[in-house]
């Protein structure tokens, strides 16, 4: 016990009884839906996931430091239908190039919420609704209300969602799913081993330490923001092999869902706790109920929003009632610990005499 | 050996102020608060810069700018709250603002390094823990581990043991110890004597910004002396001319408090309080002495024993309670607690008693808010031009005034008073001790939470001392010496000190 | 607390300003602008969010925020449309819409009061689940056809020019005004949004205040929604989606700062008339209703931002005034 103590936070426990959660449901779905352990039922939930699970992470970056970015939805929409317009007139422009330009179109709008935000000590609420509506705007005035159609887009983007890049027994990983857990993975690995994702707990942690940490913490804020913008960037071109079709509302409500992801993954509203896999695993979570729903023939799909909403509050309702209390029950034993007379092994500051 | 030297010339909340810390030497500074303690700091942590006047290290003037600029040039400072990052580890709160560590953790290295700077303090703490759970003491003991993994070489302690128990204070003095063997220069910012004779080599003493003296600690047996010089220039006058409580009759019972108690806070409180009484509350920071008057406000109420209060068994949850059975409570925090601070004195005023001042439509009648604000300006003497200034701009003692008018006008019959003198001048200090001794002689009951010892003793008529959540006895004013409560606070239970519920 | 006509010198001042500003510009490149009537359709226009940017006041001045009221406009709305269409007089059904916002009401403030969420948390699913709950009842379906009355209601004057909307804002405007600046709940709604601590330690109710202002701002979405299926004379799924950041955004540009404690409905009734103004004035203009939303968008931004590099700026530049001095001093 004292073993799995020091080996598991409450965090990580957070995370197994997610995964666990999500076991649970699966087969509750199994059960009620014909059909439903098919390697068709993995290829939907995994493709539809990708777009709101790569915004899902550069929105916990976000949300560690104790800021919050809204904006990303208009991002998505942005880079889809920008890159998708500059396709559909040029086919002949190389994946690569366009997936960096997404990028860096995102990077470009993160990097204004960053400034106001980090430099111009305005509230991230008030930047990102801002700047939410402004970039929603100036896409609706360049694209004159035209859409960006399948057809005009070059072959290798329209054949792009159906691409695996290897398969698992029976299961396909494809590769826009593929993508985003490549961004999961690489992120997951900065949040816990990169002095930069470490200090962005730092910050959320103690905002007010931090200024005198002797770190650069407006820097750190900033970077967040842009790399929030750029994963937004990234989910836009995702969002455009998707779909094909994009309007001028694409991507509308991608950030509440990247909120909800990440809330429900776990990350702490007030920042400093959860973890992009954990944000990665709450989108999993609302993305499979989303998807068995719409499958269910005993309730109407549209419940699922009504269900989403109640899911997300119950989340963070354990979170604060019952992660307070597993947080206690671990201090306490610390405590207990430091408060004997043994040999000291954790908690509490002891001298040696 | 590195010579490490600082001046500054600074003028305003410092006049001219110059002073050197040497390598190896633990230079103490005192002050009463408003002293400008906190604004040297502050300069020397690159958050103020200095109207006039330069910052020297070894020898050549320097810029700081911000906190990484003066880490950058061993420059530290750890403060009264510790700045721990809650959600990381021990070891990571060590290493986070290390810039030479690469850009990724090596998590193992990283464990093991903690483990050898904390073995090198002599700390035993499970690096791996977060720092949520740690005590103060041991928060402070991360904080200086991470200076000395930053090679620091200037440490600034701004009042670090304000929050902790003696045995702790014992444990940061070993730690200063070591670091000042490490030839660190130390900056200890303190409040009490004893610890800054105990653990100072120079003693520099401040006043309303200007430098007062600085001198080298005195031999063993010249410390007396020294002590008291030290204490006339901090305060400006003699010791001995706190004003006393005026004598007055004791009235009628007013409350009994039996084995008041709250699991894991304080336990086994017993007393009896009269009208026109003052019963002081002495006792070491960490004593608990503010959790039993948040218990008898309703804040954080007790889970065990009783209270009697004009005769009636009471169990008092809420402040609201407490305010109808005519318990007030002024709070040592009056900048987060107390006040509001950008809302006008008026309203700061009225604030408790507010439906006192609402007609029948639930409409405040400003000219009658208005109107006792201006009485309480008139009795209490608190300097502002009108009733509706910002309370923010006001000097500390008349913030403290508009406290004690606030709870005044609620007219209660107990009045508790947590260090209503900490952090105000010596003038507003003396108004204080007056309406203190008014109020008693117009049979209020007064608790009287107070960390200055000389207050206490002159203020109250009994004075209960409490030890860690524990009473340790109650004086009455001929057995309250200076000596024997200060030996019951510090643990030894003093054998004139009889124990009256 | 301060003088009457103190306001004009603050955030309050550079608003009345900006608002002459617009509406003598508009005046003089439209004929027929300052008319009651031109006024009363710009009012008309934005009416439902109007009436809910008077409690969402209340809410940010506690240091809270409501994001679901939208969702709760178009929940009601719909709710009321369902039961009429399944049968119920038209009376009833506006009953139970109205009975809904309490009910969600009260829902949200319990998470927020007792167990005690973050407000942002609560309300964001709120947001969520209350539109889920409109779609569940309407699916894609849109229900119209009520009866006469109710349209009249929402769409013709009712008192001299003004219709049914108007009127209860106007109401609802003095009520809040007076409740917010002169009784004492607004008292403590400033005081705990300025801080919770100071105003427990001071006896009061510090959790009753916010859950009735919860309660309260449900409420009153739910009215709005109603007012809004009137005047559309039809109800969907969709309806008012995304309103809360343009409510949200009429009481930050008034002032109100997010972080609770200070600003004034003076200041979000300015806010509102420049809102109106702007996007009439935008209209004239011939620029799209999305150009209008960046345009406040950047307002709003720029409210904040403004006093802040002020702030910066002027600090920097003592810091190089007092660099330039320092040689002498040393």
């Amino acid at each position: 016990m004292n073993a799995l103590r020091r080996r598991f936070q409450p965090e990580q426990i957070r995370e197994l009884v997610l995964i666990v959660l999500i076991i649970g449901i699966i087969i509750f779905f199994g059960t009620q839906i014909e059909n439903y352990f098919s390697p068709r039922t993995f290829t939907r939930i995994s493709t539809s996931v990708a777009v709101v699970a790569i915004v899902a992470v550069g929105q916990t970056l976000v949300i560690l430091t104790r800021n919050i970015d809204l904006s990303v939805g208009s991002i998505v929409g942005f880079t889809a239908y920008v890159v998708g317009t500059i396709l559909s007139r040029n086919n002949d422009i190389p994946p690569v190039a366009v997936v960096l330009l997404a990028v860096a179109m995102g990077a470009v709008m993160g990097s204004i919420n960053g400034l106001l935000v980090a430099y111009g000590r305005v509230p991230a609420i008030i930047v990102t609704l801002g700047t939410l509506a402004l970039y929603r705007t100036i896409l609706v005035e360049i694209s004159g209300a035209n859409s960006v159609l399948t057809n005009e887009l070059p072959r290798w983007l329209v054949n792009l969602p159906p691409v695996n890049v290897f398969t698992i027994g029976a299961l396909d990983i494809r590769l826009l799913f593929f993508t985003a857990l490549l961004v999961v993975i690489i992120f997951q690995f900065i949040a816990s081993y990169a002095a930069w994702g470490r200090r962005l707990y730092a910050i959320g942690s103690n905002p007010d330490a931090a200024r005198v940490a002797g770190f650069p913490a407006q820097r750190i804020v900033f970077t967040a923001f842009v790399l929030s913008g750029a994963l937004a960037g990234l989910a836009g071109f995702v969002f455009l092999a998707r779909f094909g079709n994009i309007t001028v509302v694409a991507g509308q409500g991608v950030e509440l869902q990247s909120v909800a992801a990440a809330v429900v993954g776990g990350v702490n509203i007030n920042g400093g706790l959860g973890s992009p896999f954990g944000a990665f695993l709450g989108a999993i979570l609302i993305d499979v109920i989303d998807n068995s729903l719409i499958r269910w023939l005993a309730i109407s799909e549209f419940w699922r929003d009504a269900l989403l909403g109640l899911l997300i509050l119950l989340a963070v309702a354990t979170d604060t009632v019952i992660m307070n209390r597993l947080r206690k029950l671990w201090l306490r034993h610390e405590l207990q610990i430091s408060g004997s007379d043994a040999p000291v092994e954790k908690g509490g500051a002891h001298h040696a005499v | 050996m590195q010579h490490v030297s600082k001046r500054f010339d600074a003028t305003q909340a410092l006049e001219d102020v110059s002073l050197t810390l040497y390598p190896g030497e633990v230079h103490a500074l005192i002050g009463e608060n408003g002293a400008g303690k906190s604004t040297l700091i502050k300069i020397m942590t690159g958050v103020h810069r200095p109207d006039a006047g330069a910052l020297l290290l070894d020898g050549k003037p320097v810029h700081v700018n911000n906190s990484q600029e003066a880490q950058a040039l061993g420059i530290a400072a750890i403060y009264q709250e510790p700045m721990v990052f809650p959600d990381l580890n021990v070891a990571e709160n060590i290493f986070i603002s290390h810039r030479n560590r690469g850009m990724l953790v090596n998590w193992g290295r990283l464990y093991k390094d903690a483990e050898a700077i904390l073995a090198q303090l002599d700390v035993r703490l499970d690096v791996r823990m977060p720092a949520r759970g740690l005590t103060l003491a041991a928060q402070q003991a991360v904080e200086i581990a991470k200076a000395i993994s930053l090679n620091v070489r200037v440490l600034i302690m701004d009042e670090p043991t304000a929050s902790l128990s003696a045995h702790e204070v014992d444990q940061l003095f070993r730690l200063i110890g070591a670091l000042r063997n490490k030839g660190v220069a130390i900056l200890f910012i303190g409040h009490r004597m004893e610890e800054v004779f105990r653990v100072a080599d120079r003693i520099t003493v401040l006043r309303d910004g200007k430098l007062i003296s600085s001198r080298v600690r005195a031999r063993e047996e010249n410390l007396p002396a020294q002590r008291e010089q030290v204490i006339r220039e901090m305060v400006g006058r003699e010791v001995g001319d706190f004003f006393a409580k005026v004598e007055a009759p004791r009235g009628g019972l007013l409350m009994s408090v039996r084995n008041l108690g709250k699991t894991g806070v304080f336990t086994g409180v017993n007393f009896d309080i009269y009208a026109g009484e003052v019963l002081g509350f002495a006792g070491l920071i960490g004593a608990r002495r503010t959790d039993v008057g948040l218990a008898l406000f309703g804040i954080e109420p007790a889970d065990s024993g009783e209270i009697i209060f004009a005769g009636q068994p009471v169990q008092i949850k809420t402040p609201e309670h407490a305010m109808q059975l005519g318990i007030a409570y002024v709070t040592e925090d009056r900048r987060g607690l107390g006040l509001t601070l950008p809302m006008s004195i008026a309203t700061n005023i009225t604030l408790p008693t507010l439906r006192r001042y609402l007609n029948n439509l639930g409409l405040i009648r400003r000219r009658d808010e208005q109107r006792t604000a201006e009485e309480y300006r008139d009795r209490l003497m608190i300097r502002t031009p009108s009733v509706n200034l910002e309370v923010g701009k006001l000097s500390g003692g008349n913030q403290q005034k508009v406290m004690l008018s606030k709870w005044l006008n609620a007219r209660p019959k107990l009045l508790i008073l947590d260090e209503p003198t900490r952090g105000i001048d010596v003038r507003a200090k003396a108004e204080v001790h007056h309406i203190i001794s008014d109020l008693a002689a117009q049979g209020l009951g007064i608790i009287l939470i107070s960390s200055d010892l000389p207050e206490v003793l002159a203020m109250s008529d009994r004075v209960l001392v409490m030890r860690e959540g524990r009473q340790m006895g109650i004086f009455t004013r001929s057995e309250a010496t200076q000596e024997a409560v200060m030996t019951a606070a510090m643990g030894q239970q003093a054998a004139t000190s009889a124990v009256r519920p | 607390m301060q003088s009457k006509w103190s306001f004009l010198r603050r955030w309050e001042g550079l608003l009345l300003v900006l608002l002459i500003m617009i509406v003598t510009y508009n005046a003089f490149n439209t004929p027929g602008y300052l008319t009651v009537n031109n006024w009363v359709n710009l009012f008309q226009l934005s009416i439902e969010k109007i009436i809910v940017a008077l409690i969402m006041t209340f809410i940010i001045i506690n240091a809270e925020i409501d994001l679901s009221v939208a969702s709760m406009m178009g929940l009601s709305a719909c709710l009321a449309g369902f039961l009429y269409a399944g049968g119920m007089p038209m009376e009833g059904a506006l009953a139970v819409g109205l009975l809904a916002g309490i009910v969600a009401g009260v829902f949200n403030s319990f998470w927020i009061g007792i167990v005690g969420l973050p407000s942002l948390v609560v309300t964001l699913s709120g947001l969520i689940m209350y539109r889920g709950l409109a779609y569940v009842l309407l699916e894609d379906r849109s229900i119209g056809n009520f009866p006469a009355w109710f349209n009249r209601l929402g769409q013709q004057p009712l008192i001299g020019p003004f219709p049914l909307a108007m009127i209860i804002f106007f109401v609802l405007l003095v009520f809040a005004i007076i409740i917010l600046h002169y009784s004492g709940f607004g008292r403590y709604v400033y005081v705990i949004g300025n801080s919770k601590e100071v105003a427990r330690y001071a006896g009061v109710r510090v959790q009753r205040t916010k859950m009735l202002l919860f309660v309260a701002s449900s409420t009153i979405a739910a009215l709005a929604g109603l007012l809004y299926a009137a005047r559309l004379g039809a109800v969907r799924g969709d309806m008012a989606t995304g309103f809360e950041l343009d409510i949200i955004t009429m009481v930050l540009l008034g002032g109100v700062s997010i972080f609770g404690g200070s600003g004034s409905l003076w200041g979000v009734l300015l806010s509102v008339l420049i809102i109106l103004n702007l996007r009439n004035g935008m209209g004239l203009a011939n620029l799209s209703g999305h150009v209008q939303t960046g345009v406040i968008g950047v307002l709003l931004i720029l409210s904040v931002l403004a006093p802040n590099l002020f702030a910066i700026v002027r600090t920097n530049w003592s810091r190089r005034r007092a660099r330039a001095t320092e040689p002498n001093g040393a």
